[in-house]
């Protein structure tokens, strides 16, 4: 079906520890079509952020495979061993996998993860200079600074600029994220529990956020194990015994 | 371009930068230091040894001497590469100053002065020439004393605050001195190298040419010339003056110019036995410095054919011992000839070891040539000639401290690895401490490349800024290395470090090289780029996920 933007295929992830092997995911299939918003469900340790991870091109799953524009973003299984040799990186898979990253793919994690050193803006800007080649950036660099301007604006921290991370609340750090995982304008949004660490009322705000990039056509994959805001997505699956089932 | 962005962030915000950066700063100031000293000493040591002896040296390595080196000078004056060839004798002999218990024991040089002052930079170690130009000589001389001019204008004497305590008559030296001195003094040529005296605070408040150096003084009659002749000696600086911590040397009331002199020395016969000592006055015509230490204090010069007769090593009858029959002549000797050649002839730079090669083949081919009737012994003496260049006669002094200094300066680059080390530590220490933030870089695109590339421009920046400022450091530090000697010596006498009479220079060489010092920056980025690769490397081996995990 080509009218979907994002295809898991059976993925599994294991994690083996000395003698213990951890059979997180067992066969995850996804399909999400392009502006759609869908939210995964889950008990604590489920496996919800390492789905995340893989969905979001920033690690690789032993087994299965995703499809961003039915374009495959690992390699196939019996080379995955050599996922991230340097031929890789310079060429294969690793390589368009950070072409994503930098381009496609937006990424907000769970524990916010923004760089202490920076500030507010920096941290934002920084998403769009990975991308950039030194020439590039010299030519792109007063539209980036605009367009993280705009974002942050969107985000309600147009008076925050230079402040550090440490100087926020964890609402405003959450939306700094956010900010930093739009800035590109990404084709999909990855969004890991962004109400988890907020109290209600942040967790609301933010949520409003959400909906309104979604009611502009963003498409978003969100995890979370709150109910109220799974329900605001226009589909919930819930990941049970390392599979996704449709709610 | 995040790269650059991040580097810099990190450099500012992570206060460990700074300890490899001094790190690197001390390593480079520490290599540099060394390389200046020691290479300064070494250029010095060449310099010193050039100016002091000429380009090649002829030598037999004999107290006895060797024969036949006019016949030799005659020959090569028609080489188109020799400008000049001087014979020089050398003996030992006890120095003692008239009127004093004071006894050195000196080395006395024979020259022929004027031809010295040609070949080598003898002339430029003077110090009564330099300001009394022409009146240095090794002849028969008088002592000049210090006289009044009694036609000319009284002079106002002044007490050290400047006011007139009373006129006195003009000083005045003997005619040709006082007439150089007016010639020095109109050239410009001032004396800054001795401390002031009374005499010198006089002519200058009188506002007449300076009178340099210590001389007799009679302040009731005109200047004259007294005393017997005696021949003139130039003394080694160090034997004669007192050399202060400013590098200035003191000379005393005691011993003025032209005072009388007397060496003692000890002949050796044709067959090399001791014969009976001889003693001769002399009076003191100037003092010589080539700021080699053992040269300074133990030189003592005076010319060429006294010498040879007093040592009786000048062309002699030989005499049958058995019949005192007259069989023959027995050659003069000297114990070196001092060559300088020119630079270049017809347009094409000369070989100087080439012409040394010659030089010596010219002067063995004597002791077979029939033109000389030698002796057995006068042959031997022949035989045993070398020609060197100045560098060859002096390596035995130069290539040990050749060696030294490569020696050092490998140990000191081995002991600067230990600042690439730290290097290296410090910056994998930052790469662990930032492991989440490098997580967070490869996951918003972020690649390995160029987040190793954070971390080698993150050490190359430790190495530019550390090495240029331990070149600063290492700069000034050589720069001003003789007043910081000096402190330390005043603080406690103790850690005086360089000792004139160990090292042969009253001073620490003290200039910096432009080379090494591109050398030693280029070596310092090298190495702290290096230090930097591995923990560069496992910051790029890193994966994101892994990275964001960690606590
Ligand atoms: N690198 C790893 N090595 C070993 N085990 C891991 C690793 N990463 C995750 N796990 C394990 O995999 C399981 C799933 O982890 P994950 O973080 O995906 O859970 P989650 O559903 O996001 O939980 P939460 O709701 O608490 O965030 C957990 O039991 C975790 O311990
Ligand atoms: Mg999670």
């Amino acid at each position: 079906m080509s009218s979907s933007l994002l295809v898991a295929q059976g993925v599994q992830k294991t994690y083996v520890m000395g003698r213990v092997q951890l059979r997180v995911l067992r066969g995850c299939d996804l399909r999400v079509a392009p502006g759609e918003f869908v939210a995964i469900m889950g008990k604590s340790g489920s496996g919800k952020s390492t789905l995340l991870h893989i969905l979001g091109a920033l690690d690789v799953p032993q087994a299965g495979q995703v499809l961003f524009h039915d374009e495959p973003v690992f390699a196939p299984p019996g080379r995955r061993r050599f996922a991230t040799s340097a031929l890789d990186v310079l060429y294969g898979y690793e390589r368009r996998r950070i072409r994503y990253r930098r381009f496609a793919f937006g990424f907000v994690f769970q524990f916010y993860h923004l760089l202490p050193e920076l500030n507010v803006l920096e941290n934002v800007l920084l998403a769009r200079m990975v991308g950039a080649s030194t020439f590039v950036w010299s030519r792109q660099r007063a539209r980036a600074r605009a367009d993280t301007l705009a974002v942050l604006g969107h985000m309600g921290l147009a008076e925050r600029l230079r402040h550090r991370p440490a100087e926020l609340s964890g609402g405003e750090r959450q939306r700094v994220a956010i900010a930093r995982a739009l800035v590109h304008k990404p084709q999909i949004l990855f969004a890991d529990e962004p109400t988890g660490n907020l109290d209600a009322a942040a967790g609301a705000e933010l949520m409003s956020l959400i909906k309104g990039l979604h009611a502009e056509g963003q498409t978003i994959v969100m995890v979370t194990h709150d109910p109220t805001v799974a329900g605001q997505a226009d589909r919930i699956l819930r990941l049970e015994e390392g599979q996704l089932r449709q709610v | 371009m995040y790269k650059l962005f991040l580097t810099l962030r990190y450099l500012r915000k992570r206060r460990i930068a700074y300890f490899a950066i001094a790190a690197v700063l001390l390593c480079t100031a520490m290599v540099l230091i060394v390389m200046s000293v020691m290479g300064g000493f070494l250029d010095q040591l060449k310099f010193k040894a050039r100016g002091l002896l000429g380009d090649i040296i002829v030598d037999n390595k004999s107290y006895s001497g060797f024969p036949l080196y006019e016949e030799f000078i005659a020959d090569i004056a028609q080489w188109p590469e020799i400008q000049i060839a001087t014979p020089v004798l050398y003996s030992f002999g006890l120095l003692r100053f008239q009127d004093t218990a004071q006894t050195h024991t000196v080395r006395v040089v024979g020259v022929r002065l004027e031809e010295v002052y040609e070949v080598n930079a003898f002339k430029h170690g003077l110090y009564y020439e330099k300001y009394y130009p022409g009146t240095t000589t090794l002849a028969e001389q008088q002592q000049p004393v210090i006289g009044v001019d009694l036609n000319a204008e009284p002079i106002e004497l002044k007490d050290n605050k400047g006011e007139v305590i009373g006129r006195g008559a003009r000083p005045l030296l003997p005619p040709p001195y006082e007439a150089a001195l007016q010639k020095s003094w109109a050239a410009g040529v001032r004396d800054d190298e001795t401390p002031p005296t009374e005499w010198t605070e006089i002519c200058r408040d009188a506002n007449i040419p300076i009178i340099v150096g210590e001389h007799e003084v009679d302040p009731l009659h005109p200047p004259a010339l007294t005393g017997d002749p005696w021949p003139g000696l130039i003394i080694g600086r160090d034997i004669i003056a007192k050399r202060l911590a400013d590098g200035t040397y003191k000379r005393y009331s005691m011993y003025p110019r032209g005072c009388i002199v007397t060496l003692t020395m000890i002949p050796t016969t044709g067959g090399g036995s001791v014969d009976t000592p001889i003693k001769q006055p002399f009076r003191y015509a100037d003092d010589s410095r080539t700021g080699i230490y053992e040269i300074d204090s133990q030189h003592v010069y005076c010319d060429f054919a006294l010498l040879q007769k007093l040592l009786h090593m000048d062309q002699a009858e030989r005499v049958d011992p058995e019949s005192g029959a007259v069989v023959g002549t027995v050659p003069a000797r000297c114990s070196q000839i001092q060559i300088k050649i020119h630079e270049s002839v017809g347009g094409r730079p000369v070989n100087v070891k080439a012409v040394a090669q010659r030089l010596q083949e010219h002067y063995l081919s004597y002791a077979t040539n029939p033109r000389f009737k030698l002796s057995i012994g006068d042959t031997q003496l022949v035989e045993y000639v070398e020609a060197m260049t100045w560098e060859e006669s002096q390596s035995h002094i130069i290539a040990p401290v050749e060696k030294e200094r490569q020696l050092v300066t490998i140990l000191f680059a081995i002991i600067s690895l230990v600042a690439a080390v730290l290097v290296l530590c410090i910056l994998y220490m930052i790469v662990l401490q930032k492991t989440r933030d490098i997580g967070i870089i490869k996951a918003i695109g972020g690649s390995s490349g160029g987040v190793a590339l954070i971390f080698i421009s993150y050490g190359a920046a430790v190495g530019i800024v550390g090495s240029t400022l331990g070149t600063v450091l290492g700069y000034y530090f050589v720069r001003y290395i003789n007043p910081f000697q000096d402190w330390l010596t005043r603080v406690n006498p103790a850690w005086q470090v360089w000792d004139r009479s160990v090292y042969s220079f009253d001073e620490i060489p003290h200039t910096v090289r432009g080379h090494d010092m591109i050398a030693v920056i280029v070596a310092a980025i090298a190495a702290s780029t290096l230090g930097s690769l591995l923990a560069a490397w496992r910051a790029g081996a890193m994966q994101p996920v892994e990275a964001l995990r960690h606590e």
